[in-house]
């Protein structure tokens, strides 16, 4: 079943000279229990279309269908309330309030519910408990580690049993050790039925996954299911296939994915030509 | 509800400096309010008790028009500028109302004011010292003892004898019995005839001073002082028992508007008018004061604003994130109302505080004493509630506004 329907959405930041194009006309359909990994140069759009899909922004054009429901033109009350129900957040930064402990952290979504604060308290510390942080509950979140800080944001955004999670870049601050326990403990999540959307740039992390799609300049260049455990094929074929950059390019600070959108940028590269010709044509006429 | 609050006093306690140094305005405003208000509600306390202690059978004439009176006779408005106006009392008037079949006593007052020095130390002196002259009825007119030596008679009328204020008696002669030895008052020696027992109230409700300041010498005497011509600021009248009130106010009135020709620049009132007219006067005085503190109020309410507004500019992140995890911009609005609401009201319990403080202080080293009614509080802390809703309103919906990744964006 299909929880996640994008058809046409589009997505313009800014306008006159200055409007740049994040999202063009994105087709994307989630079926629910996929993980998906998101991949692509910076600047590509990932981030944006996350946010949309999470409801902190809406599409340009478009329309976005949840779990059947046609939600992209909602009031923002509607948004919060179906944020806070249906989709939890995890971020590079981990994002947790520094004054609040570890606990109440974990607790605020269930506050926004009028969940009372006994409830509330002792769900935030079973779910601390699935992520194994039992112990860290009375922490202050300066005092964690890394790791432990990223578990924690899990935490919270498991804690009103969210069916999408979406992570953007969740192991981008986190040493190797830290990601492998933050990345198993969301592959332990999605075997137990969650969607979750993974933006990242480490290829490796593809193997969690069991559909990779990769974004270049707003729009979806590969799209391709994958076998968990394996690294995807584009990917694969991208970082360790293809050449290395050349020196001159590392001084231009072109990345390998900028350069090199797999498999599908020589398609984009021909949808281009075609649009060239069509334009060329309505020149002439 | 109850985590707003428990979020609001954790960003108190965080930013301690800030938030005592945002409350400030807020306490020095209620603290002057409340403090003002006590005063006032003191003062007119004593004033009651001054007319519980002499009695309601007692009838004050002054000069001017002071009340205005509605059909019934009861004081609709009063006019406080009446007060300043020369005396159109005279002499006249007290003979005619001695003449009176319904009052038993009539007094003249008249008033000068002059430096008492002590005769055998000139050095001590008052230089704020009234003199009263008066007759020998006003000890029983106005119920009060003389613990020290006795009052003039009326056969001593010409004599240069004076009674004297309990503080008259220790600041010129630094003791409670200074009954024989002699005061100079405008250049006459005068006789010291007795001591009144302290005045209750510092404040006497038909002057509208201290009456423990005052030396009271025969009306006779006082006129010639003042070269014959008599300054007379009040008149008292006693009913004679067995007379209503209200019929020996009514011919009072009378015999006064026949020697005034029948123009009402005289006021005739009861005990309890008088202190309508001084509740009266201390209520406006105590409003005017309170609306200089009340700028106090505003000033602390703006800057309530200002450390919310700086407040929420600082925590983009923040709220970027609680509307991330679902916050609705409702509840963030509440948050941050919360946090105003808080702020100005531990203000105003701080301000409440010291106004006890000050209530106390003046309690103990002044004659004043305030009074702290329980609807000032209600009404001290209701405008501070409703200062920290007023005023956290616009950063509070600053807040709620933001757009959530505009928010998370923020570092």
């Amino acid at each position: 079943m299909a929880v996640i329907e994008l058809k046409d959405v589009s997505k313009l930041y800014g306008f006159g000279n200055a409007t740049t194009l994040a999202l063009d006309e994105i087709n994307l359909t989630i079926e629910s229990s996929e993980f998906m990994a998101v991949m692509g140069p910076s600047g590509s759009g990932k981030t944006t279309l996350m946010n949309l899909i999470g409801l902190l922004d809406k599409p340009t054009n478009g329309s976005y269908t949840l779990d059947g429901r046609y939600v992209s033109r909602l009031r923002p009350n509607q948004q919060a309330k179906l944020r806070r129900d249906r989709i939890g957040f995890v971020f590079q930064s981990y994002n947790l309030l520094p004054r609040l402990n570890v606990l109440e952290n974990v607790a605020l979504p269930l506050a926004y519910r009028g969940v009372t604060p006994m409830r509330r308290l002792q769900k935030a510390s079973d779910t601390l408990e699935r992520v194994g942080m039992r112990d860290r509950e009375y922490f202050m979140p300066r005092n964690l580690s890394g790791g432990e800080g990223q578990r924690a944001a899990i935490a919270r955004a498991l804690i009103n049993s969210p069916s999408i999670i979406i992570a953007d870049e969740p192991t981008g601050n986190l040493d190797s050790g830290s990601s492998k326990v933050v990345m198993e403990l969301l592959a332990d999540i999605h075997r137990q039925g969650n969607t979750i959307l993974l933006v990242t740039h480490n290829p490796e992390l593809t193997r969690y996954a069991n559909r990779v799609i990769y974004m270049v300049d707003g729009v979806i260049v590969n799209d391709e299911k994958t076998a968990i455990g394996q690294v995807a094929r584009g990917t694969r074929r991208t970082y360790y296939q293809k050449p290395r950059m050349s020196d001159d390019e590392i001084a231009e600070g072109v990345s390998v994915l900028m350069r090199e959108a797999p498999s599908i940028a020589l398609k984009a590269k021909a949808k281009g030509r075609r649009r060239r010709k069509l334009s060329k044509r309505k020149y002439r006429q | 509800m109850i985590s707003d609050l428990k979020i609001a006093l954790s960003n108190l306690r965080t930013a301690r400096w800030r938030s005592f140094l945002t409350m400030l305005g807020i306490i020095v405003g209620i603290a002057s309010v409340v403090t003002v208000f006590s005063l006032g509600e003191g003062l007119k306390r004593q004033l009651l008790g001054q007319i519980d202690e002499l009695g309601t059978d007692l009838i004050t004439v002054r000069p001017g028009k002071l009340v205005s009176r509605g059909d019934s006779g009861q004081v609709d408005s009063l006019n406080p500028l009446a007060l300043l106006g020369t005396t159109t009392l005279s002499e006249q008037d007290v003979i005619a109302l001695q003449r009176s079949s319904s009052l038993q006593a009539v007094l003249p007052m008249s008033l000068i004011t002059n430096t008492a020095r002590s005769s055998n130390e000139p050095n001590r002196e008052i230089n704020d010292a009234f003199i009263i002259g008066t007759t020998a009825e006003l000890p029983q007119l106005i119920k009060h003892r003389i613990p020290y030596g006795e009052f003039f008679t009326a056969e001593q009328q010409d004599r240069n004898y004076a009674v004297i204020g309990s503080s008259v008696a220790a600041r010129l002669f630094n003791e409670l019995n200074p009954v024989g030895q002699s005061v100079n008052l405008a250049g006459g020696d005068f006789v010291v005839r007795g001591v009144f027992e302290p005045f209750s109230s510092g404040i006497f409700s038909t002057i509208g001073a201290d009456l423990n300041n005052a030396l009271f010498v025969p009306y006779d005497v006082a006129k010639k002082v003042t070269q014959g011509r008599s300054q007379i600021f009040q008149i008292l009248v006693q009913k004679k028992p067995g007379v209503g009130l209200e019929s020996a106010v009514a011919s009072t009135h009378g015999v006064l508007l026949v020697t005034h020709q029948g123009r009402e620049d005289f006021s005739v009132l009861k005990q309890e008018e008088l202190l309508d007219i001084s509740s009266g006067i201390i209520n406006l005085a105590a409003g005017f004061i309170s609306a200089v503190a009340a700028i106090s109020l505003l000033v602390g309410g703006v800057g309530i604003m200002n450390v919310l507004l700086a407040g929420v500019s600082e925590r983009t992140r923040e709220i970027g994130i609680r509307k991330a995890i679902g916050a609705t911009n409702r509840q963030i609005l509440q948050q941050y109302l919360m946090e105003g609401v808080v702020l100005s009201f531990v203000g105003s319990l701080v301000g409440l505080g010291v106004a006890l403080a000050a209530n106390f202080l003046l309690r103990v080293y002044t004659s004043l004493k305030p009074v702290i009614s329980p609807s000032i509080i209600l009404v001290a802390v209701g405008v501070a509630f409703a200062i920290g809703v007023i005023f956290s309103a616009a950063p509070a919906f600053k807040a709620a506004r933001k757009d959530p990744i505009d928010a998370l964006r923020n570092v």
